[in-house]
C-alpha cells in the first residue's frame, strides 16, 4: 500500500503536477472571471433590448456547436500558441450559458415584486439593481456552473497548444505511452473538475434556498 | 494546406467514427433508460454517474481510456461513448418519467398491458426529450472525435495534430474548418429532422 | 440620491373628471372625488368596479386617459413619478416583501436609496418595527419566508411608512387574512391611525371593515362613483338600491332578538388551542407555524383565557407560562341571547368570546362572523 502511495508521490513530483495544477487553475479562474463579466453583461444587455435577445442567443448557440479543439485551433493564427487562445476559446464557449441564464432570470422575476417596487418609488435602475439582479442570482449561478464545466474542458485542451496546465501532462503521457502517468493525471484532472462542479452545485443550492423557494403565505 | 483527397478521406473517417458511436450509444442508452424505470437503484446510479462524468473534461476521459484499452478506433469509440451516452440516457429517462401519472392510471384502467403502456404512451411522450438528447450527443461526439485523433482514431483531428507539430496554419485550418462545417450541418439537419418528427399535437 | 419632499401634509386631493379605458370598456368613468387632508377614505364596491384603478392613478402607477388629479392644488402630472411614489406609502394584499432581503432591508430599502446613512436607517427601521408590534431584535435579521402571513402584513405596513409619507394608499391590506387575524390587525391599525394622523385611501370589499375604519366611504360600481359620505349618510340617505344593499345593516339585526348564541357561534378550530403549561417562546413558534396571532389557553380541559401574539413577543424574554399571562375572556352559555352577548362584547371592546357549556367547549363567538352569518 505504502509502495503505491510512494510511487504516486514520485510520479506526481516527476511530472510537476503541483505546478501544472496551479497553471491549470490560473487559466481556469482567469477565463471564468472574464466569462462571468461578459456573460452577465450580455445577459443584461439583451434583457434591456429585447429585440436583440433572439439573434444574440441564436448566434451564441451556433458557437456552442463548434468542436472545442477546432475553435481553439482557428484562434491560433490570431493569438499564437499558449494561454491566450486557450482562455479566449474558454470564454467564447461559456458566454452562452451565463448570458442565457442571466436573461431568463431577469425576465422571470415575478411581476408582483416589480409592481411593488414601482409603487414604493424605485426607479427602473433601482429595480434592475436591487430587485431583478439579486432575485436572478440562483439562475445566474446555475449558468456559471455550466460555464465552469465548459472552461475546465477547454483549459485541459490547452496542453495541446503549449498553454501548460494538466493537459500538458496528459499530452506527454499519451505521446510517450506512459500508462501510469496517463492514469494519474487523467484521474486527477477528472477529480478536480468534479470537485469544482460539486462546490458550485452547493453554492447554487444555497442560493436557491435563500432566494428561490419563497412564497408569500407558505 | 493538406491535399483535398486527404481532407476528404479524413472527413469520411470522422463521419464514420461519429455516427458509429452515436448509433452504438443509442442502442445502449435507450434500453438502459427503460431498465432504470423498473429499478430505482439503477436509475439513481445512472443519473448520478451521468452528472459526475459530465463534469470531467473530454481530454481526461480520453486519457483514462488509454491505459485500459490502448489506442486506435475502438478505444476512441469507447471514450466518445462514455460522454455521448449520458445525455441520451438522461433525456430518455426524463421523457419516460414525465408522463402524467393519471394517464398511466387510465391506461391501466382500460386494460393496456405493461408493454403496450411503454410502447404507446411512455415512448411517444419521451420522443422530444430523447431527440434533444441525441442531437446534443451528436454534437458532442463530433467535438470529441476531433480530439480522439490524439489516440489514433484518425479523422479530421489528425490533420490538426499534424498542423500543430510543425505549426502549419494551412493544415490547422484544413482540419478545423471541415470539423466546424460538420458541426453546423449536424445542428442544422437535426433541427430540420426534429421539426419533421415532432407529432402535430406536440407542436406549439 | 434624495428625492424632493413634495408635501409635508395633505390639504386635499382632487380627482377631477377622471376616466380610464381598457379597450372599449371603461375601468373608471368621469369620476369626481375630493379627499380631505387627514381623513381615512374607504373605496368600496363590487370587484371590477374601478377601485384599484382609481387608487393606482393617485400614485401614477396608471395614467388616466382624461381628467386631472391635484394634490394640494398641484397637478400630479407635473411631478416625477418616482419622487411622487416616495412621498406616498403603499400597502397591498399580497404584500410583496422582497424575498432576498431581510425584514430590516425591506423596510429600510427606500431610506437607503434616499441616501440615509446606516445608523439613521437602522434607527428608523427599529422604530417602525416597534410601531407595528414586531420586536426589532427578533425580526430585523429575518427573511420574509420565516414570518407568518400576519407578521408579513405588519412588515408591509412598516415599509409603507418608512419615509413618513403624508399619504397612504392601501389596497385590501387585510383581505388575505383569516377573520380573527383580520379583526386583530384592524384593531391595531385603528390605534396606529390615531397616532399617525395622515391621509389614507383604503380599498376593501368588506362593509364591516369600512364602517370600522373609515371616516368617509366612497361606493363605486361599474366604473363610476355612486355615492360618497359618512357611514350614517349612506345608511340613512342611500342614493340608490345598490348603496342601500351594500350598507343595509337593518336586515342583519332583524332577527337578532330571537337568536341564541349557539345559533351563531363558530366551532373552535384546533389551531387556536394552546396548553397553559407551554412557555411563551414555544407558543410564539407554534402560532407562527399555524399562522394565527391569537391563542385560547386551556389547562387540564379548563379554559384559562386568551393570549395574543403581540403580547407574547413582549413577554418572551422572561419565559413565562401561558397560564400566568393569559387574559380572561368573556364566556357565554349556548342558550344566552346573541343580542345581549354582542352588546356586552361591544361594551368591553372585545371581538371574540368563548361559548362554554359547563366545562365543555361549545365554540367561539366572533362579532364579525356573527354579522356575516346574519346576512
Amino acid at each position: 500500500m505504502t509502495g503505491i502511495v510512494r510511487e504516486i508521490v514520485m510520479l506526481w513530483e516527476k511530472h510537476l503536477l503541483t505546478m501544472r495544477t496551479i497553471e491549470h487553475l490560473q487559466m481556469f479562474s482567469t477565463a471564468l472571471t472574464i466569462s462571468v463579466i461578459i456573460g452577465v453583461s450580455v445577459g443584461i444587455f439583451i434583457y434591456t433590448r429585447p429585440r436583440t435577445a433572439s439573434p444574440v442567443l441564436n448566434f451564441l448557440n451556433i458557437l456552442e456547436t463548434i468542436p472545442d479543439l477546432a475553435l481553439l485551433v482557428i484562434l491560433l493564427p490570431l493569438l499564437r500558441l499558449g494561454t491566450g487562445p486557450t482562455i479566449a476559446a474558454s470564454v467564447i464557449y461559456s458566454i452562452l450559458p451565463i448570458a442565457r441564464n442571466t436573461y431568463t432570470g431577469l425576465k422571470g422575476v415575478d411581476d408582483q415584486y416589480i409592481y411593488v417596487a414601482e409603487a414604493i418609488g424605485l426607479s427602473p435602475r433601482d429595480i434592475l439593481l436591487k430587485v431583478r439582479i439579486p432575485m436572478s442570482l440562483p439562475l445566474i449561478a446555475g449558468g456559471i456552473r455550466i460555464a465552469l464545466v465548459f472552461i475546465m474542458g477547454v483549459v485541459t485542451l490547452g496542453g495541446l497548444v503549449a498553454a501548460g496546465g494538466l493537459g500538458t501532462v496528459l499530452q506527454n503521457g499519451i505521446q510517450l505511452y506512459e500508462k501510469d502517468v496517463i492514469l494519474l493525471a487523467g484521474l486527477w484532472t477528472g477529480i478536480l473538475a468534479v470537485i469544482l462542479d460539486l462546490g458550485a452545485g452547493r453554492i447554487e443550492k444555497k442560493l436557491y434556498e435563500r432566494y428561490g423557494t419563497w412564497q408569500p403565505h407558505r | 494546406m493538406a491535399a483535398t483527397s486527404v481532407i476528404l478521406d479524413a472527413t469520411w473517417e470522422h463521419i464514420v467514427l461519429v455516427y458509429t458511436t452515436l448509433f452504438v450509444s443509442i442502442l445502449v442508452a435507450v434500453p438502459l433508460a427503460f431498465a432504470s424505470l423498473y429499478n430505482r437503484r439503477l436509475a439513481s446510479v445512472v443519473m448520478n454517474f451521468a452528472n459526475l462524468v459530465q463534469a470531467v473534461p473530454s481530454f481526461a476521459v480520453i486519457a483514462i481510456v488509454v491505459p485500459f484499452l490502448g489506442i486506435g478506433f475502438v478505444p476512441a469509440l469507447i471514450a466518445i461513448m462514455l460522454r455521448a451516452l449520458l445525455p441520451i440516457i438522461k433525456n430518455t429517462y426524463i421523457g419516460l418519467t414525465s408522463v402524467d401519472p393519471a394517464l398511466i392510471d387510465y391506461a391501466n384502467g382500460i386494460g393496456l398491458s405493461e408493454w403496450q403502456i411503454q410502447r404507446y404512451i411512455r415512448l411517444p411522450n419521451a420522443y422530444p426529450a430523447m431527440f434533444a438528447g441525441i442531437k446534443f450527443a451528436a454534437i458532442l461526439a463530433n467535438s470529441i472525435a476531433v480530439l480522439t485523433a490524439f489516440i489514433g482514431s484518425g479523422g479530421l483531428g489528425e490533420i490538426i495534430f499534424q498542423g500543430l507539430i510543425g505549426y502549419n496554419t494551412g493544415k490547422l485550418l484544413s482540419g478545423a474548418i471541415p470539423a466546424i462545417v460538420l458541426a453546423l450541418l449536424i445542428d442544422y439537419s437535426f433541427t430540420l429532422l426534429e421539426k419533421k418528427l415532432t407529432p402535430q399535437y406536440m407542436k406549439s | 440620491m434624495p428625492t424632493q419632499r413634495l408635501f409635508e401634509r395633505i390639504e386635499s386631493i382632487e380627482l377631477q373628471q377622471i376616466s380610464k379605458k381598457y379597450g372599449s370598456r371603461f375601468a373608471v368613468e368621469s369620476l369626481d372625488l375630493s379627499i380631505e387632508g387627514g381623513e381615512l377614505l374607504i373605496l368600496i364596491g363590487p370587484s371590477g368596479s374601478g377601485k384599484t384603478t382609481t387608487l393606482r392613478m393617485i400614485n401614477r402607477m396608471i395614467e388616466p386617459d382624461a381628467g386631472n388629479i391635484l394634490i394640494n392644488g398641484q397637478n400630479i402630472i407635473q411631478l416625477d413619478p418616482v419622487s411622487l411614489r416616495r412621498n406616498i406609502g403603499y400597502v397591498i394584499q399580497n404584500i410583496g416583501l422582497f424575498p432576498h432581503m431581510t425584514i430590516g432591508e425591506n423596510v429600510g430599502l427606500v431610506p437607503k436609496l434616499e441616501g440615509w446613512d446606516e445608523i439613521r436607517t437602522t434607527e428608523r427601521v427599529r422604530h417602525l418595527l416597534d410601531f407595528v408590534s414586531l420586536p426589532p431584535d427578533r425580526f430585523i435579521k429575518r427573511y420574509p419566508r420565516q414570518l407568518s402571513g400576519g407578521q408579513q402584513q405588519r412588515v408591509g405596513l412598516a415599509r409603507a411608512l418608512a419615509m413618513n409619507p403624508p399619504l397612504l394608499l392601501m389596497d385590501e391590506p387585510f383581505g388575505a387574512l383569516d377573520p380573527i387575524l383580520r379583526k386583530q390587525l384592524q384593531k391595531e391599525f385603528l390605534e396606529i391611525k390615531k397616532e399617525i394622523g395622515r391621509t389614507i385611501v383604503f380599498i376593501t370589499h368588506d362593509i364591516e371593515e369600512a364602517f370600522r375604519l373609515g371616516d368617509r366611504i366612497a361606493i363605486m360600481d361599474n366604473a363610476r362613483l355612486v355615492q360618497v359620505g359618512a357611514p350614517e349618510d349612506l345608511i340613512f340617505e342611500p342614493v340608490n338600491d345598490l348603496v342601500a344593499d351594500i350598507v343595509d345593516t337593518d336586515r342583519k339585526f332583524k332577527h337578532m332578538d330571537t337568536l341564541n348564541v349557539k345559533d351563531l357561534m363558530t366551532p373552535l378550530d384546533a389551531k387556536y388551542i394552546l396548553d397553559g403549561s407551554m412557555d411563551a417562546r414555544n407558543a410564539v413558534e407554534i402560532m407562527k407555524d399555524r399562522d394565527t396571532e391569537i391563542g385560547i389557553v386551556f389547562e387540564n380541559g379548563i379554559l384559562i383565557g386568551k393570549v395574543e401574539m403581540v403580547n407574547l413577543l413582549k413577554h418572551e424574554e422572561s419565559h413565562p407560562f401561558l397560564r400566568d399571562i393569559a387574559k380572561p375572556m368573556k364566556v357565554f352559555a349556548p342558550r344566552d341571547s346573541v343580542a345581549t352577548a354582542l352588546s356586552e362584547m361591544k361594551k368591553s371592546g372585545e371581538y371574540m368570546a368563548m361559548v362554554m357549556n359547563g366545562d365543555t367547549v361549545g365554540g367561539m363567538l366572533v362579532s364579525d362572523e356573527v354579522l356575516l352569518k346574519l346576512i
